[in-house]
């Protein structure tokens, strides 16, 4: 009666207690399953992580923090690459990798919290202590620092956000799980194929290896990235689109500035895309340029003291001339370093720019620009780029991408194959440290009250709490990417007016902090500052809430300026229903 | 027993607002707020020893349309977003009430040294090696949890249907080794010469579905160690339930299938007090020895906590210890310890 319409299944169905199944009918035993499987190399696992990102080993380490989960919880990490290259990675201390990542406040209290900041090498990173963006046409500009916005992490603290090299707190990470007894790292191992398992009342994922094992997981956790083999498995589709912009990377070489510590971050907006540089030590800074894919490979593939130039002149010239060298650039693609030059002194002139002011770049020695009283002004732009390490210019492609969902059946999604951001807030990982670590803190959760820890019940709350926040966040990003993207003259006029509110309001500042460093408040999430984001770009692009803002007066200019900015920034490319 | 009466040849629609006006109907009559504790008889008691070669026991407190009733719906004990979503989501709070009185206890019994229950706080073995008995275990939500807590767990169901799904999805489950399930009943098990008795009894959600809840709790309460805990959970018979659980739930929401309550069965906490106040055999000592304010026990002999289901949050929040009792107004959780002497 029990086995009724199991007979396919039977054969794996053993009585496991002799005893009870001597008594009566009405007493059923417990039935255990030995698969074919199991005697093939399958393993049982209560976590298989796909993806050993910076992601999935946050994830991993939050777990084996979790003192919950102490034997009773085993975590199994598959990584298709060689892990041993990212634990032995190693740097001398003046050259940095140029995969750089802007960690928030809350993210590096989070990376405390479970111990793991303690084996990232704390002398390669560097906070950010001040933070200058600014509209590329119409130059108005924000300046703020954690000290006037109360945002520092911890009482008197200066710091808004701490720039780290990728590799740098993947390697951390990495020391930091090799500590730990609950965790098997399988690397040069790739997932081939995930299926469900076929025991009746199971039906849970089957993750085989290119090793040739099965495991069998009770939670199978998707660090797997953009292209989540985790996600196809859990027939969950994503929806976004491309930018039609590339992100060119590089660490720039630079001499120290005697006025101020390189603790500024700067941004300039412009309409082929933001151009960000982030500093990494005295002398070293990242770029992170977003521009036109064919500028992109004219500027990869050029001599290295052309894309410094063009760095240098792209925060610096007024837009009519930066859009006037690219356009010339990508004509003359073997403009040789002195013809780029004398183009841009050219420019610098007939702008009325002082050579040696500090808009000037074309023919500064960089060495000279800290000697003597430094010209006003100078600490609006970033220190002139002397030099690019060499080896260290790429460029990777934009993306919107957002799964639909970040559970399926005894799995889920986090970091990159949950979602994709574009950078210009560098909010990317920090997202997905906030995936981490809630979806951490349900799995304890869930261990602590027995339950299953891969039931829609245990996971339910991760969505919950991540998938909103996440969306408001990113909407936010694209909201001011296609917004600034824009040279019509009614998007510009607005969004100077924009700039400025953006600039008196207190708490729109904060938001801003919160995409690009933030606050650390462990009550608040990684990106809760955001909402505040979210409701400035809002402002910025909902003509009757924006007018509400700046009064009554301007109601009748503003509204009828910003039903244009909200058409421009609504309509980008590959918008779509959720757009 | 009264139970919806949807007439298939009515549309959809109409046949709702048909029943809820039944149920209106029946509401307004005053018996339904009788207590189904104490107007039942007292069972006759079972002869010791007698033979059951079906599974039913002859005597037992079993409602065979009840059991009909879920065995129809066993299938759908494991689909979380189903039929018994508001039951999965209401387990890790069961769980936590457990979690808590367990602790307590434990505290309570080492009032000079706690280290036991500093140590027990962060465990997730909390009940290793208890024996932990779940009757009416249904599809085996709680039980699974209790088992994965380290309780040797027996798990007992009226319903063949509910037994199989539940070892079948334990089965399915390498973690559970420590758990078993038998199609049986709390009076059967009582009965046999094995004379087990458990560290832990649990009934969730079991009570209002029973013939005779006195005797059923009766039952419950002998399969007790001395010094053990009985969890019980249930809905009290109030106005605010009935609208919650018959009406919103069942009716308009169709959040659980319609015919899964019958309102006149639910039990109320100062009847599961007074149940308790008193004592369960002839010469034995009451479990609750005396109560206070609103007339509650002492919280090392008994507890009451509201559970309330928070639609937006679409989640159950337990209510603090400190709130009064009107958020015991619909589902509670009760927690009782019997003595540690022979009573
Ligand atoms: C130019 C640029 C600048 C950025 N700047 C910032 C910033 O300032 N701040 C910030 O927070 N974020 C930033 N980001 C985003 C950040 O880099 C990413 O969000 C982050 O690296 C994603 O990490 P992840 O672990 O989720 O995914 P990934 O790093 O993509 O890791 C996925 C892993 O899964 C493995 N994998 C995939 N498939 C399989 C398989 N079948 N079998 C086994 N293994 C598999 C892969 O080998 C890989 O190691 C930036 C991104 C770019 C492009």
């Amino acid at each position: 009666m029990l086995l009724r319409g199991q007979n396919s299944s039977a054969r794996y169905l053993l009585r496991r207690s002799q005893s009870l199944s001597r008594q009566s009918s009405h007493a059923l035993t417990r039935l255990y399953h030995v698969t074919a499987a199991e005697r093939a190399g399958q393993k049982e696992c209560d976590i298989v992580i796909v993806g050993g990102g910076p992601a999935g080993l946050a994830f991993a380490s939050a777990l084996t923090a979790n003192k919950a989960l102490h034997g009773s919880v085993e975590v199994t990490l598959v990584e298709g690459g060689d892990l041993s290259k990212v634990h032995d990675w190693d740097m001398p201390p003046h050259a940095f990798s140029n995969r750089v990542v802007s960690l928030t406040n809350a993210s590096l209290d989070f990376l405390d919290q479970i111990d793991a900041w303690q084996y990232v090498d704390a002398a390669r990173t560097c906070p950010v202590e001040d933070m200058q963006v600014w509209d590329g046409i119409s130059g108005s500009r924000i300046d703020f620092n954690a000290v006037s916005l109360g945002v520092g992490r911890g009482p008197g603290s200066t710091q808004m956000a701490r720039l780290t090299e990728t590799l740098n707190l993947q390697r951390g990470l990495l020391r930091h799980l090799s500590q730990q007894p609950n965790v098997t790292l399988l690397d040069n191992t790739k997932v081939e194929n995930i299926f469900n398992d076929d025991i009746p009342g199971g039906g849970w994922p089957m993750v085989q290896l290119s090793t040739g094992g099965v495991l069998r997981a009770r939670l199978l956790v998707g660090a797997d990235g953009i292209n989540s083999p985790v996600r196809t498995y859990s027939k969950i589709d994503t929806y976004g689109w491309d930018y039609p912009t590339r992100a060119i990377v590089a660490t720039l070489l630079h001499p120290p500035r005697t006025f101020s510590p390189n603790t500024t971050a700067y941004q300039r907006f412009l309409p082929t895309g933001p151009i960000a540089f982030l500093p990494l030590s005295p002398t070293s800074s990242s770029l992170v340029w977003s521009t036109t894919p064919a500028l992109a490979t004219v500027l990869t593939k050029a001599d290295p003291a052309i894309l410094a130039s063009m760095i240098n002149a792209a925060f610096r010239l007024p837009e009519l001339s930066v859009r006037y060298l690219h356009t010339r650039l990508l004509e003359h693609p073997s403009l040789s370093p002195d013809d780029l030059r004398a183009e841009i002194a050219f420019r610098e002139q007939a702008h009325a720019i002082a050579p040696y002011s500090a808009h000037a770049s074309a023919n500064v020695n960089p060495d000279d620009v800290n000697v003597g009283i430094p010209d006003q002004g100078i600490d609006a732009v970033p220190p002139l780029v002397a030099r690019i390490q060499p080896g260290t210019i790429a460029s990777f492609p934009l993306r919107y991408r957002h799964a639909e969902a970040y559970i399926g059946t005894r799995t889920a999604l986090i970091g990159d194959a949950a979602h994709i951001v574009h950078p210009l807030a560098g909010q990317g990982l920090n997202l997905g440290l906030g995936d981490a670590a809630s979806l951490a803190r349900c799995v304890g959760n869930a261990v602590m009250h027995g339950s299953d820890i891969g039931s829609h019940t245990t996971l339910a709350p991760y969505a919950r709490e991540r998938y909103f926040e996440n969306h408001k966040m990113m909407s936010a990003v694209d909201k001011l990417h296609k917004l600034y993207a824009s040279t019509a003259p009614p998007v510009v006029s607005a969004r100077s007016i924009g700039l400025e509110v953006l600039n008196e309001l207190e708490a729109l500042k904060a938001g801003i902090v919160g995409a690009a460093g933030g606050e650390s408040n462990p009550r608040s999430s990684p990106s809760s500052l955001w909402g505040t984001v979210t409701s400035g770009v809002e402002t910025l692009v909902d003509g009757a809430r924006f007018a509400k803002v700046v009064g009554s007066g301007l109601k009748s200019i503003a509204g009828g300026v910003l039903q244009q900015v909200a058409r421009a920034a609504g309509t980008g490319p590959g918008e779509d229903r959720r757009g | 027993m009264p139970r919806p009466f949807l007439s298939d040849a009515l549309p959809r629609n109409v046949r709702c607002a048909h029943s809820i006006i039944a149920n209106l109907r029946a509401f307004a009559n005053p018996n339904r707020y009788s207590s189904a504790l104490h107007t039942a008889p007292p069972p006759p008691l079972p002869q010791n020893g007698t033979a059951h070669p079906h599974p039913h026991p002859r005597i037992s407190t079993v409602n065979d349309e009840e059991i009909a009733h879920f065995s129809r719906l066993s299938k759908l004990w494991w689909d979380e977003r189903g039929e018994f979503t508001l039951l999965h989501k209401m387990n890790p709070h069961r769980m936590r009430f457990i979690r808590e009185k367990v602790l307590e206890v434990l505290r309570e019994d080492d009032r000079n040294d706690d280290a036991v229950a500093l140590r027990m706080r962060d465990s997730n073995r909390l009940l290793n090696g208890l024996d932990v008995l779940d009757v009416g275990c249904g599809g085996g939500i709680l039980s699974e949890s209790l088992a994965r807590l380290g309780a040797n767990t027996l798990a007992i169901d009226a319903s063949a249907e509910n037994i199989h799904i539940a070892s079948q999805h334990a089965a399915a489950d390498p973690g559970l080794s420590s758990l078993s399930f038998r199609h049986t009943s709390a009076e059967t098990l009582l009965q046999e010469e094995s004379k087990k008795r458990f560290d832990i009894v649990c009934s969730m959600e079991v009570v209002e579905h029973v013939n005779n809840p006195a005797a059923f709790l009766r039952s419950c309460a002998e399969l007790v160690k001395p010094g053990g805990h009985l969890f019980l959970s249930t809905i009290a018979r109030t106005p605010l339930s009935y609208l919650l659980t018959i009406v919103a739930a069942e009716k308009v929401f169709r959040l659980v299938e319609p015919g899964t309550h019958t309102f006149s069965k639910f039990i109320n906490p100062d009847e599961l007090i007074g149940f308790f106040t008193k004592p369960l055999n002839e010469g034995g000592r009451p479990w609750i020895s005396r109560t206070y304010a609103y007339g509650l026990p002492t919280r090392v002999e008994a507890e009451v906590r509201g559970i309330v289901y928070v639609p937006w949050r679409g989640d159950w929040v337990l209510a603090p210890r400190a709130t009064t009792p009107l958020s015991t107004q619909a589902n509670y959780l009760f927690w009782i310890r019997r003595p540690k002497e022979n009573v």
